[in-house]
């Protein structure tokens, strides 16, 4: 395998991805609504901040000698940005893979890239490369706007090991919007019809994405009451857990729903790095990896798998349109 | 002329086995609603009973079983989220379908050389859309009675049926917007793929975008059909907040749960409030498509992907 001719394939997807005006727009909705879901976030956090500063200062005059720590955190102000990255990220990641075959396909750049000595490994290196650098490009982008909102109107900068979570947080999105390309790439290399292999992808995203997840979600029964379920009846943790001792049954069950989609591997794998969930803040960075290491195991997976099936469909796929052009 | 449209593409949708498909997924969809709806109904009881045992043995006297005062028709909740995810996504799908089959056989084109109208062509389509979603809709309204019959051993009263109608011809209001989203996109564009993606994006943005910004709801809020008020804590929410009527889905979902009494209770008029952006927006929509359509050209086929 040439490393020249990979990296000259993979250039040429990454400059023909933003000619895409589709993309443009869907990467723009993107950008925009986590812009919102921060800047939102952000402005609450700084008038809590303050609270909590004014209180400590009182505190201070007052002699109080034992401050309890502030009960905010700062990284989960990040849970709409990546809530929108498992949603839209996993949609534009689709589109792009889609673009991948169609382009070549209507262009008809297939069959003279097959008269060079492009193997389709080469070929799949450079796409996969190129898509890769397009998404890293995008998540780049919002998490910059993210963290500049939470210091400049947060008025809370990210330690370095905060940083670090985030690093890594913005990492598994780049593996699982490339599970995705991945799956635009299949289906619409399977496809006689590129625009059917774009309703499959789809369909699966559907499925995967917003489904699977909701149903799990929804069978959880703290989640079907205004409030939660366990706080209208006064329970309190430990009474939660009492009680949910004796179901442990269905929550295997309900989490073995969540877990057939690879979005709540995702999920849960970023909101504890960006500490969403209460139980996971004040976990050093070594008990987190642990704590998460099924949901990376799950990501690692289904990157292979789907990398796999890649590197297979662009083996398979024609080098010229069949069956109709649309 | 306006029937011999829709009479061809119904039967265009009968063959290509869309309709059937559509059908099969809302009555999929209504029982799994029911499904669900039962299994959460089942759990959140024996869950009250353990917290009874519980609470007696702290001597904390129990509050009320949530389920006693949840109403019969929340079993369906469900529903308020599967139509506007699966059910506008099919909506769109269908209104893609209709037009840009033609525009790629090459159809409209035949279509256009005899004397019809755009309007008229654009009727016929719409009826044939508008067809195939009230019965699929139809089909759901019969499983949810079903699954309360199942659910709760005796058929819903003629109330809980009125609303169960009310919901379902509300549904249809709100998809016949998306399929109109659907049919545009493919108007305004010249590629397949990119009508396709375009529509896709109109629905994220109503969908999930727009009620972040008018609500501060997170998208995975809108995946649950009983989620925490919007905060109004923020300046900028108690702004936004002003453009909520503006928020499709969040006038639909508002509506829903008034219809099927899982929120608090409201006015009928404000009920039927919920239902007057909908109605404009499917107007205005319909207006661009018509608009468009007499402009469109028919001899450009949709050749690229």
């Amino acid at each position: 395998m040439s490393s020249g001719r990979v990296l000259a394939l993979a250039r040429h997807e990454y400059r023909a991805a933003w000619r895409s005006r589709i993309l443009l727009t869907l990467v723009a909705i993107l950008a925009a609504t986590t812009f919102v879901s921060v800047l939102t976030a952000a402005l609450d956090y700084r008038g809590q901040l303050a609270d909590y500063q004014a209180y400590v200062q009182a505190a201070t005059a007052d002699g109080v000698t034992r401050i309890p720590p502030s009960p905010l955190a700062l990284l989960s102000l990040l849970r709409g940005a990546m809530e929108y990255v498992e949603i839209l990220g996993a949609v534009i990641a689709l589109a792009l893979g889609y673009l991948t075959i169609s382009r070549e396909r209507a262009n008809g750049t297939l069959p003279l890239l097959r008269s060079r000595p492009v193997t389709p490994g080469e070929q799949a290196a450079g796409s996969a490369l190129g898509a890769l650098a397009v998404l890293s490009t995008l998540v780049a982008s919002t998490a910059v706007v993210a963290v500049l909102c939470l210091g400049v109107i947060g008025r809370d900068w990210p330690s370095s090991g905060q940083g670090v979570q985030l690093l890594l947080a913005y990492l598994a999105a780049v593996v699982y919007m490339g599970v995705f390309y991945a799956l635009g790439v299949v289906a619409t290399a399977r496809s006689r019809v590129a625009t059917t292999g774009l309703m499959v992808a789809l369909g699966v995203w559907l499925l995967v994405v917003l489904i699977i997840p909701q149903i799990g979600d929804t069978l959880d029964a703290d989640n079907q009451v205004p409030g939660g379920l366990f706080a209208a009846l006064g329970l309190d943790r430990n009474g939660e857990t009492a009680v949910l001792a004796h179901f442990s049954g269905y929550e295997h069950v309900r989490n073995w729903i969540e877990e057939a989609s690879v979005s709540k591997h995702f999920e849960r794998f970023a909101f504890a790095m960006t500490d969403v969930k209460d139980k996971y803040r004040g976990f050093t960075l070594g008990q987190l990896l642990t704590e998460k290491r099924n949901d990376i195991g799950w990501l690692a997976f289904y990157a292979t798998a789907l990398g796999t099936a890649l590197w297979r469909s662009f083996r398979r796929v024609p080098p010229t349109p069949q069956g109709g052009t649309a | 002329m306006i029937a011999l449209v829709a009479r061809q593409q119904l039967t265009t949708l009968h063959r290509q086995r869309t309709a059937v498909t559509v059908v099969g997924l809302f009555v999929a969809m209504t029982a799994l609603a029911g499904v669900i709806g039962w299994s959460s109904t089942q759990t959140i009881s024996r869950v009250y009973d353990q917290a009874v045992v519980l609470l007696a043995q702290t001597g904390t006297p129990a509050p009320a079983n949530p389920i006693g005062i949840k109403p019969t028709l929340s079993l369906l909740s469900n529903m308020t989220v599967y139509l506007p995810l699966v059910g506008a996504l099919l909506a769109v799908l269908l209104g893609h379908l209709v037009i840009a089959d033609d525009r790629t056989s090459g159809v409209g084109r035949l279509l256009f050389s005899r004397r019809l109208s755009g309007p008229a062509y654009l009727a016929g389509k719409a009826a044939a859309v508008g067809a195939v979603l009230a019965v699929a809709l139809t089909a759901s309204l019969l499983v949810s009675v079903l699954a309360l019959l199942i659910a709760n051993g005796n058929l819903p009263t003629a109330a809980d049926l009125g609303r169960l109608a009310l919901f379902y011809a509300l549904s249809l209001l709100y998809l016949s917007v998306f399929a109109l989203v659907g049919m545009a996109a493919v108007l305004l564009t010249r590629k397949r793929s990119l009508a396709l993606l375009s529509a896709m994006g109109v629905w994220l943005v109503v969908t999930f975008a727009v009620p972040q910004f008018t609500s501060g709801l997170r998208p995975t809020a809108s995946l649950n059909p009983v989620s925490d008020p919007a905060s109004a804590t923020t300046a900028f929410f108690r702004a936004t907040a002003h453009a909520r009527p503006l928020s499709l889905s969040e006038q639909y979902k508002a509506a829903s749960a008034d219809l099927l009494q899982t929120g608090p209770a409201h006015a009928v008029t404000a009920t039927l409030g919920h239902a007057v952006p909908l109605l404009l927006g499917a107007g205005l929509l319909a207006l661009l498509v018509s608009l468009t359509v007499r402009r469109h050209d028919w001899s450009r086929s949709m050749a690229g992907e």
